[in-house]
């Protein structure tokens, strides 16, 4: 038996759960993104110098890891801002940042337009607003 | 310096950078009803990881376990991305085994 595998599909799974959700509150809640973006950058440098500097094989597998998830959710939190301008994420109205996405772009929704169950066919732009009313 | 990590946390990202098209095109041809058989594809691979002893080969049987498990939690909003017009739909979809029972299951999204 060797356990090195569930530990590194383990650490993948929980960092980028925790990455997928982290970014979108982060990006929801922050007025200006350049912050987070700092810190999952910096929090996955400082990871991978650990990994680097470690001598236990599933630790540093590990590291190595959530390292390279936290630098990649640092360039998701752009993305998600993009997602927020396209109306492909549910814009905060709360949140100056969005507020100014909201005025200067018609596709920006407060809407969260994936929050409902498939129905099996194309919908149309009344009908999605529709559905997840409905909910 | 030990280099074990960092290189298997950039092969990591090419495994994850996998899973996108796996759950696009995945969704486009079989539908998100197929998520039960993708769970546990990604746990197969997990189990099979335990019994490499090449630590290089088990990390990365692992992580591709861990993607496809992932990818079955995302196959249900990427379903409702393809009915939105984000993404090709396809109306003619692969039928999964046992439809009727996995449609009454409350498909997974974290």
């Amino acid at each position: 038996m060797n356990s090195i595998g569930l530990v590194a599909a383990l650490t993948a799974f929980f960092s980028i759960w925790f990455g997928h959700v982290a970014v979108r509150k982060v990006e929801f809640l922050s007025p200006t993104i350049w912050p987070p973006t700092t810190i999952f950058a910096t929090l996955g440098i400082l990871v991978e110098f650990l990994s680097l500097s470690t001598a236990h094989r599933p630790l540093s597998a590990a590291l190595g890891i959530l390292g390279i998830t936290l630098l990649w959710d640092s360039i998701e939190l752009s993305r998600q801002q993009r997602r927020i301008i396209t109306g492909h994420a549910p814009a905060n109205p709360n949140n100056r940042r969005h507020a100014k996405i909201l005025r200067e772009h018609s596709a920006a929704t407060t809407q969260d337009l994936l929050k409902r169950e498939p129905i099996g066919s194309v919908v149309s732009t009344a009908e999605m607003s529709q559905l997840v009313s409905n909910l | 310096m030990n280099y074990f990590g960092l290189l298997i946390g950039f092969a990591t990202l090419c495994v994850i950078g996998f899973g996108f098209p796996l759950v696009i095109r995945g969704e486009r041809i079989f539908g998100y009803l197929w998520w039960p058989y993708m769970m546990v594809t990604g746990i197969l691979f997990v189990v099979i990881s335990l019994c490499i002893q090449i630590d290089w080969i088990s990390v990365l049987v692992g992580v591709l376990g861990a993607t496809f498990v992932w990818g079955s939690t995302e196959l249900k909003e990427q379903a409702v991305r393809a009915e939105l017009g984000w993404y090709p739909f396809n109306a003619n979809k692969l039928k999964p085994p046992f439809e009727e029972i996995i449609k009454k299951w409350r498909a997974p999204h974290l």
